[in-house]
């Protein structure tokens, strides 16, 4: 029985590796394919041509701009988003609800009715493009780092932070050094989801920016709309896909260098990038 | 280090029925160890967020050394509170748990750690500084709870139902440990229990609340030998109430006419005669001392000791209770009694107190039915003394 599990498991393990890499597949090889021809089944020159035309003049600024508008979401939505899930979660506002409901109404309604209705606000108000595009995708981004956060303090325990009063911490060393680090994990997975939604935005970029504003994706979906840019689009994906690896990879290393795997798997609140273990009741 | 804790008319009401705190006053002296025990919902935790600062009173006042700390923040009242979980911060070892207090009062984190290595020896975990809180077990991380609160140098030590997680043997070890903490550093402190055996164990004085007020503050000898109230007495764990009538210095029942100590004078009139199940010697029959005889209904083992239940049948219906009472008794190990054998009952006058009776708080101990017919005979043969 136990060796079926184990197999069923191996198997398992697999088919999701499979899952997650065969599309990746091909994007390398045609990310890595300076000739490439169609009856053959893989290039026939390799090298990496591709990869650096990402950055050549053009490339180069759309990337830096993706980042930006990733990194502002983040900031933004990530901190906002941790406020109101504390004030959602120790009941410290009147219609918990009905705040919720209008923090997922982007969520719920269709993208192209809140982004031109914003659009809209955004122009009157004369808010400078890049700046605009973040606001707005903060509001897009909102939702998921609310709810994200919402979770992690469904199973956060605020006794921690009177337990540090009690010892002498102020108010503000009760923020730095008991409640940023019990969120940690939570807060870099919201990060996480707040960047990823200014990195691959496409809609809002092409609707506020009107074509003059590029970024990442509008580059993909620019050389994606022609004939025989594979090799293009196969880079500029590869390259799209870097930062968010990235990302994952320096959490995880840097959740296993600040928290021991004992105490990891005991006591620490909220969702976070890799795992999401729970911490016992509230106060 | 320790202060005077005084608290003054606390009230604290959250819109419930009652309030969950009413008009509270305490003195706790400097050095001293107050136990607040009651029952679950009584107002023993608000008692500790109010005097540590996490909440605050609607009425009344809390003072250390007669200074009022209503407007001071919790962090500078010099109050360390120690919960029921030990709420160890994950992210830190168990040295820099115990040092958290040094650091956000601006030590160095060497000194820090070498203060906080002093409070680990303390607590008897030296070595244990660079484990984290998932590798202890639950009574060595209360431990840690107690030197990291200790090494915060409170004025005052709150500890709120600490030990209530542990198994009896870990318990008895954090008692000791307590013992030994207010040995070394005197502290003032207030623990909040609802175990009778811990408050008696560790304080000095005992104040027992009850749906939010304060029934008595006493001594701990006094809380169980001279309760004000049933409620006093059961929350103690105190099992006998005898009904009956306060004429001139004696109390009237079932039992007969009881002279009582001369410390207690209650009010002429009905009154409920409250006696410690320790105190009732268990005799033979026919003792010439036996206060009254009785049959044994029940019988139960309460650790080493046996926990016996005798009826009593009384030689006419009294106006306050049945003509049948059952007594409580506590007999040592090595007295075998069996349920169904006649014995003597023997009461210490100095045992013996009075409260008023209280409406609605009677308890199934005395009834008006008339006495059992089947009365089994004596199986053991002669009984000795009780404890």
């Amino acid at each position: 029985m136990t060796r079926t599990r184990r197999v069923l498991g191996v198997v398992l393990m697999i088919v999701l590796v499979a899952w997650f890499l065969t599309p990746l597949l091909p994007l390398g090889l045609w990310a890595g394919a300076e000739t490439w021809s169609g009856t053959s089944p893989l290039p026939q020159r390799w090298g990496t041509g591709n990869i650096a035309s990402v950055f050549a003049p053009g490339g180069g600024a759309a990337v830096l701009r993706s980042l930006a508008l990733g990194t502002a979401v983040a900031a933004l939505a990530t901190p906002a988003g941790a406020v109101v899930a504390r004030v959602l979660a120790l009941r410290q506002v009147r219609r918990p609800r009905l705040v919720e409901g209008l923090l997922f109404a982007p969520v719920a309604l269709p993208v192209f009715a809140v982004v031109m209705g914003l659009n809209v606000v955004v122009l009157r108000l004369h808010v400078p493009g890049f700046l605009g595009i973040a606001l707005v995708l903060v509001v897009a981004a909102l939702p998921y780092t609310t709810f994200l956060m919402r979770a992690a303090y469904a199973s956060y325990d605020v006794a921690f932070e009177e337990e540090a009063r009690t010892l002498g911490a102020s108010s503000g060393a009760v923020r730095w050094r008991v409640r940023l680090p019990l969120l940690l994990p939570a807060l870099a997975g919201a990060a996480f989801l707040a960047f990823l939604v200014g990195w691959s935005d496409y809609i809002v970029t092409l609707l506020l920016g009107g074509g003059r504003y590029v970024t990442l994706p509008i580059l993909v979906a620019s050389a994606a709309s022609g004939t025989g840019n594979e090799p293009t689009v196969a880079a500029l994906s590869l390259v799209a896909l870097a930062p968010p690896a990235l990302m994952l990879v320096t959490a995880g290393l840097l959740r296993r260098r600040l928290i021991p795997r004992r105490s990891r798997s005991a006591r620490r609140p909220g969702p976070a990038l890799s795992s999401s273990p729970v911490v016992e009741g509230t106060a | 280090m320790s202060a005077t804790l005084t608290l003054h008319g606390l009230t604290r009401d959250y819109g419930g029925p009652a309030p969950a705190l009413s008009d509270l006053t305490l003195r706790v002296p400097a050095g001293s160890c107050l136990a607040v025990v009651g029952p679950s919902g009584s107002g023993k935790t608000t008692v500790l967020r109010l005097a540590s600062g996490l909440e605050r009173p609607d009425r009344g006042d809390v003072r250390l050394d007669g200074a009022s700390v209503l407007e001071v923040a919790p962090e500078e009242r010099g109050m360390a509170m120690v919960f029921q979980r030990p709420l160890l911060f994950p992210h830190r070892s168990v040295l820099d748990n115990v040092a958290f207090s040094a650091r956000v009062r601006g030590e160095s984190r060497r000194r820090a750690r070498a203060d906080a290595e002093e409070y680990l020896d303390l607590v008897q975990l030296s070595g244990f500084g660079s484990r984290h809180p998932g590798e202890l077990s639950g009574g060595q991380e209360q431990r840690v709870a107690l030197a990291r609160a200790l090494a915060a140098q409170p004025r005052v030590l709150l500890l709120d139902e600490p030990f209530s997680a542990l198994d009896a043997a870990l318990r008895a070890e954090m008692h000791d440990l307590v013992r030994k903490v207010r040995a070394a550093l005197d502290p003032t402190i207030v623990l909040v229990t609802h175990d009778q055996a811990e408050a008696a164990s560790l304080a000095d004085c005992v104040a027992v609340l009850s749906a939010g007020r304060l029934v008595q503050h006493d001594t701990v000898d006094r809380i169980y030998s001279r309760p004000t109230s049933l409620t006093t007495a059961r929350q103690m764990g105190g099992r006998n109430e005898v009904p009956g009538e306060v004429c001139g210095h004696h109390h009237h029942s079932v039992l007969g006419s009881l002279a009582l100590p001369v410390d207690v004078r209650p009010p002429q009139g009905p009154g409920v005669l409250v006696f410690r199940q320790e105190s009732v010697q268990v005799t033979d029959p026919d003792a010439a001392d036996a206060l009254v005889e009785g049959t044994v209904v029940a019988s139960r083992p309460v650790g080493a000791r046996r926990l016996l239940t005798i009826e009593v049948v009384g030689r006419a219906m009294t106006p306050h209770g049945g003509c049948v009472v059952q007594v409580h008794a506590e007999t040592p190990p090595g007295h075998p009694v069996w349920e169904g054998d006649r014995v003597g009952i023997r009461l210490s006058p100095h045992a013996l107190s009075v409260v008023p009776e209280e409406i609605g708080a009677k308890r199934a101990h005395t009834s008006g039915m008339p006495p059992r017919k089947s009365e089994a005979p004596v199986r053991s043969g002669r009984v000795s003394s009780g404890p």
